[in-house]
């Protein structure tokens, strides 16, 4: 039997802290491998280092039965390596064929491109991916989804060894996701050997061949597919067993108003939106991709004007409030986009845990900080949100896996106790125990009194969370349905565009 | 220090001289070794180097030019740029002089004149750096050409007001105090202190630190982006003029084109000092050691008698030997992931 | 707290050094006659060949008299000439020239000399009067401007005609230019039936302002045939112009156009070997180096000397070239 790779007992530390400890697996030619793990397990670590994005301390790999061992990512891809990224590495400027090509173009004497013959090849690449778009759009012009066709359609033109998939559907639509599935089935019926990383971990045993599951810098467990179930990952994955997805709730919703939008609007953006927010109540918004939802989280919040309509807090309009000022009132707002708007990622741990709740901390009047009363906030609020024990105070944000980012983004909102909490995809990239985690927090938040608005793709998660959700399709409330009301397909009918049922 | 400290320093040691140069790199106190190291290793054939006399005259030099670059440290923390401080200290130091001149000031002889004419030049270093606080949060200029535009402006404005003639016969009351070592000294210690204070201890300092890493995310964590920027120009403006007061007493004359020189010492004093021209990182007390170790260079380079383009070159070489380790050590920083 | 404590140091460092430098003003002045001077001496700038001439004369005259020399070049900035002078002072030398930046910005270096005790000599520029001590070594831009502008109205007055003339002007801001531009009113006034001064070209001492100016005067007033510069650096600018006009004529052709100049640099030790200027008056850049060392010589000898030593320079021109030409700076650098 050949294998494709083989891994043999690879180590890893980082400033003295393991976080690879002697992995080893094989992965058979043509066979499709699912790699699962928390974050913070070392999986990004091992693709890094098979990618030659770091080098290993210890161990060794094969590739087809050569060893493997790069210095650059260059050489990595040489060896014929390719990753399909989480966040897609594709100019959005150039067109797709100068995005494929843009490392080898075929060229004449030597300067000028040959451009016939990369759209030429460009097509056939892209039928092979199932994308009927011609080669010349550029890529600013396509959806995530097909983006993505895009990405493997680069990972194609340069006769790949191995396609790393990379936590590929966590901004897909449903039907997105569909595609992606069929395209990597077609390339397993051509011979193509994959690496599947998910946090979804149905998608997983339905798409891979076998599994293997990485616990804390060891595989805590690998074989043949039909093995594994579901519940077997989590328990091995988590290394207990986690007998609900989904806490339990204590309080409900209570009868007085906390937050309202009155016919919002924005021309292109959202249209007549109204809502009423009650203390204590979890309201879900559900809706695809550019259906408006996050739009209209950040007009809330004050981060983009809005021409028509009004929000209210506690019964007082917001009018033109700067998000500082609806700070201080009590409102707060977890960002889908946790790199860019939820954490300075070169900062340290305490100085972003510490950025909204700073005030509550400074003496009057050079606004010095009470450092012992921070410290020991500090404390406190790692502890309440279960941050990584190892990380230290001053460590930066950036080095925390996915879902200790995350928390630490909800940790400094939980310090200045909002009443009005707005999530907007709180649980994106995030492994199923921070999952659990955050759960929590939002459930303990609520029966303390304050209002939720949780906007997600995931609708298995407002079905679990939510006193009540929201339908957007288009920049407008479609439906609206209550527990005991709650449909999978309903919400779906209403999602999508409407001509797919006319 | 603090534990906003932006730099991680590891307590896990590893062995290895790796790990002991990457200490080193990120040591705080890294450029000021280097300060001790170069005197020590100059002293024995440079006459006069660690006589006090010559101390007294570096730190003479060295004070007008640190309070400018603390100005500049707030600005770059928060990931802008002043190109506009030497314009500033000439403009101030035409201002002051031509409300205070004896021969031909506005206030000449009034028992106010020297009082007045320092609240004008601190009015005036604010007042551009309003400016340009305007300009950057208002009108959504990008610092640099903002800045360099204002440097072009109020440069010329100066230059104007004298019809590019000195300003002599200052108050002697200005010009002894305002020189003298000690009032100086006391001066900058104070001011350096009370920055100190509000970047390493204040609400202030973290949300200049976080708007600077990230302005997006200190935007929606309710940082006051637009007041902050707006009040770190002022204070950059200010620092500037009180630089061009202490600039304009040591040389007891107004002079539009006296800070003209001074910017490529102040911004690579700065950087020397390890604060980065990308925002977030930065402190009081690593702008002053750059300061030192450039003005030390300078004057043991004069002292040998050396060419002034000679000087300009090794000058040169410090800074952007300082630029390369800067590199190394965000480097390091990301490697330690 | 690390950080305040560096500032404690930086403290008591000023006060400690503050204290010493009131003890070293009490230094002692030489004995007369002594051998081994130091001079420092600190130059505003370098980037005109007078410049260069005057250093090159102060070095050659201190190795004359056998005396060790520091030298600087503040290049423009006056803060740093400031420094200069402290250098030197810390380096105990035992007297100062200096080419500061203009005439106020000076005054702090002096004092520093003057605290202490280091005699200090300015050359080429004096500095605005004030209760610092000083000896300053200027050429007599008046006498010799005026005498250069008589030499050259004598030249008109052979062809009997009155002449349109132009004068360029220097900096005001700069006593030198002043001085330069009354020394040719005073010459014009009584012969304006010679001289007819149509054009006052404000030049600032700029090349580029220089010409421009040259240029719109020359075709308002296309009958100028008489041009005086105040600085020979602007010679250039002057040549080109005329050229452009097609009025750049050697003496002797009737179409030349007088042309007279101050300074004596090279350029116009190579127009009057070719015919083309007519006189200029020479600094005697020897005569100053000469003074300038003497003067600190004198002054450490505990003599009287004058705060204002002038250099009485003389007027060149193509009778007197041969004779005078080693006296003027110009030719020697040309030589060289």
């Amino acid at each position: 039997m050949t294998f494709a790779l083989e891994v043999r007992g690879i180590e890893k530390s980082f400033s003295g802290v393991p976080v690879l400890r002697g992995v080893t697996f094989a992965l058979e030619a043509g066979k499709t491998l699912g790699l699962v793990g928390e974050n913070g397990a070392g999986k990004s670590t091992l693709m890094n280092i098979l990618g030659g994005g770091v080098q290993a301390d210890a161990g060794q790999m094969l590739l087809g039965g050569v060893s493997h061992a790069p210095r650059t990512p260059a050489d990595a891809a040489r060896a014929g390596v390719a990753f399909v990224h989480q966040e897609l590495n594709l100019f959005p400027n150039l067109t797709i064929a100068e995005n494929i090509f843009l490392t080898a173009f075929p060229t004449r004497s030597g300067a000028f491109i040959r451009y016939s013959a990369i759209y030429q090849r460009t097509a056939e690449l892209l039928r092979e991916v199932g994308l009927d778009t011609p080669p010349d759009t550029p890529v600013e012009n396509l959806s995530t989804g097909q983006r993505q066709l895009v990405e493997i359609a680069k990972a194609l033109s340069r006769d790949a060894r191995i396609l790393i998939f990379d936590e590929p559907t966590s901004s897909l639509s449903a039907r997105e996701c569909e595609q992606l599935f069929k395209v990597m089935g077609q390339l397993r019926r051509r011979g193509l050997t994959m690496i599947y990383i998910s946090h979804q971990l149905g998608d997983v045993l339905r798409l891979c061949d076998s599994v293997v599951v990485l616990r804390d810098g060891i595989v805590a467990g690998s074989g043949p597919t039909r093995e594994f179930t579901a519940d077997r990952l989590v328990v091995l994955m988590v290394g207990r067993a986690l007998t609900q997805l989904y806490p339990s709730r204590r309080g409900s919703a209570r009868s007085e108003i906390v937050f309202e939008a009155r016919g919002l609007g924005e021309p292109r953006v959202i249209h007549d939106i109204s809502f009423a927010l009650r203390r204590g109540e979890i309201l879900g918004v559900a809706g695809l991709m550019g259906a408006g939802r996050s739009e209209l989280a950040r007009i809330l919040f004050g981060l983009d004007p809005h021409s028509r309509g009004a929000v209210f807090l506690e019964g007082k309009a917001l009018h033109r409030a700067s998000p500082t000022e609806r700070i201080s009132r009590g409102l707060a707002f977890l960002t889908e986009d946790r790199r860019h708007e939820g954490l300075c990622l070169d900062a340290s741990i305490a100085d972003n845990l510490m950025l909204v709740a700073l005030r509550d901390f400074a003496r009057t009047p050079l606004k010095l900080l009470n450092r012992a009363m921070s410290r020991a906030t500090l404390q406190k609020i790692r502890e309440r949100i279960r941050l990584n024990q190892n990380a230290r105070d001053e460590q930066p944000v950036r080095t925390l896996s996915g879902g200790n980012q995350q928390k630490v983004v909800l940790g400094k909102w939980l310090l200045v106790q909002p009443r009005v909490l707005i999530l907007d995809e709180p649980t994106r990239g995030v492994d199923v125990g921070a999952k659990f985690e955050i759960y929590s927090q939002i459930l303990e938040l609520a029966d303390g009194g304050a209002g939720i608005l949780i906007i997600s793709s995931e609708i298995e998660e407002l079905l679990g969370l939510c006193d009540r959700v929201l339908v957007m399709n288009r920049g407008e409330i479609r439906d609206e349905l209550s527990r005991p009301e709650f449909d999978r397909e309903r919400i779906l009918q209403s999602a999508l565009p409407a001509e797919l049922f006319s | 220090m603090e534990s906003g400290s932006a730099r991680p320093t590891t307590t896990r040691l590893l062995p290895g001289a790796a790990e002991f140069f990457g200490r080193l790199a990120q040591s705080d106190y890294l450029v000021l070794g280097l300060c001790v190291v170069y005197l020590a290793s100059f002293a024995p054939f440079t006459p006069g180097l660690l006589s006090l006399e010559n101390l007294g005259n570096l730190l003479q030099s060295l004070l007008p030019l640190s309070i400018a670059a603390l100005g500049l440290t707030v600005v770059l923390i928060i990931g802008g740029i002043d190109l506009s401080i030497t314009a500033v200290i000439g403009l101030t130091s035409v201002i002051g002089a031509k409300m205070m001149s004896s021969s031909h000031g506005w206030l000449a002889d009034s028992a106010f004149a020297v009082p007045a004419a320092l609240l004008a030049m601190l009015a005036c270093g604010a007042a551009v750096g309003a400016l340009n606080g305007i300009g950057v949060t208002v009108l959504k200029l990008p610092p640099f050409i903002l800045t360099l535009t204002t440097m072009m402006a109020v440069s010329g404005f100066a230059v104007w007001l004298t019809k590019s003639r000195n300003i002599g016969g200052l108050p002697e009351g200005f010009s002894s105090l305002w020189a003298s070592l000690w009032f100086a000294t006391l001066l900058t210690a104070v001011i350096a202190a009370l920055l100190h204070l509000l970047l390493a201890r204040s609400v202030f300092g973290r949300w200049c630190q976080a708007i600077g890493f990230n302005s997006r995310a200190a935007r929606v964590s309710g940082v006051p982006i637009q007041g902050m920027t707006f009040a770190v120009y002022v204070i950059c403006g200010v620092c500037a003029a009180v630089a061009g007061i202490l600039f304009t007493a040591q040389a007891e004359t107004g002079s539009p084109v006296l800070g003209q020189r001074v910017l490529l010492d102040v911004l690579g004093a700065t950087v020397l000092g390890g604060t980065s021209l990308f925002g977030g990182r930065g402190k009081i007390h690593w702008t002053l050691c750059g300061v030192l170790f450039l003005r030390l260079v300078d004057n043991s380079l004069n002292l040998l008698s050396l060419s002034i383009f000679t000087i300009t070159m090794v000058k040169g070489g410090v800074i952007l030997a300082a630029a390369l380790l800067d590199a190394a050590r965000s480097r390091l920083t990301i490697s330690r992931k | 707290m690390k950080a305040l404590t560096l500032l404690l140091c930086l403290l008591g460092l000023a006060l400690v050094s503050s204290c010493r430098k009131s003890d070293s003003s009490a230094a002692t002045v030489g004995a007369p006659g002594e051998k081994n001077l130091t001079v420092g001496v600190s130059f505003e700038t370098l980037q005109t060949e007078y410049w260069v001439a005057g250093l090159d004369a102060i070095r050659a005259e201190l190795k004359a008299r056998h005396y060790s020399m520091l030298e600087a070049v503040a290049d423009g900035d006056a803060n740093r000439q400031l420094e200069q002078v402290k250098n030197f002072i810390t380096r105990k030398v035992d007297g100062i020239i200096l080419v500061p930046k203009d005439a106020q910005t000076c005054l702090p270096m002096i004092k520093a000399a003057n605290a202490a005790g280091i005699p200090i000599a300015l050359f080429n520029r004096p500095a605005e009067p004030s209760s610092a001590k000083s000896v300053a070594v200027v050429a007599d831009n008046f006498a010799l401007t005026r005498e250069t502008a008589s030499y050259l109205i004598g030249l008109a007055k052979k062809s009997g005609e009155q002449h349109e003339a132009m004068i360029l002007l220097g900096d005001l801001g700069d006593i030198n230019a002043v001085g330069r531009r009354d020394g040719f009113e005073a010459a014009v006034k009584g012969n304006e039936s010679i001289i007819k001064v149509v054009a006052q070209v404000p030049t600032e001492w700029s090349q580029e302002k220089a010409q421009a100016g040259v240029v719109n005067a020359l075709q308002s007033h296309p009958n100028i045939r008489f041009i005086f510069t105040s600085s020979d650096f602007l010679l250039p600018s002057i040549v080109s112009a005329l050229k452009s006009a097609g009025r750049y004529k050697p003496a002797g052709d009737p179409d030349h156009v007088l042309l007279g100049g101050f300074d004596g640099d090279a350029t116009a030790y190579g127009l009057l070997k070719d015919g083309y200027l007519d006189a200029t008056g020479v600094q005697d850049v020897y005569f100053e180096a000469k003074q300038a060392v003497q003067a600190i010589v004198d002054l450490r000898a505990g003599k009287d000397v004058p705060p204002l030593i002038q250099d009485p320079g003389f007027v060149i021109h193509r009778d007197n070239l041969t004779a005078r030409s080693s006296q003027m700076w110009g030719a020697q650098v040309s030589k060289r």
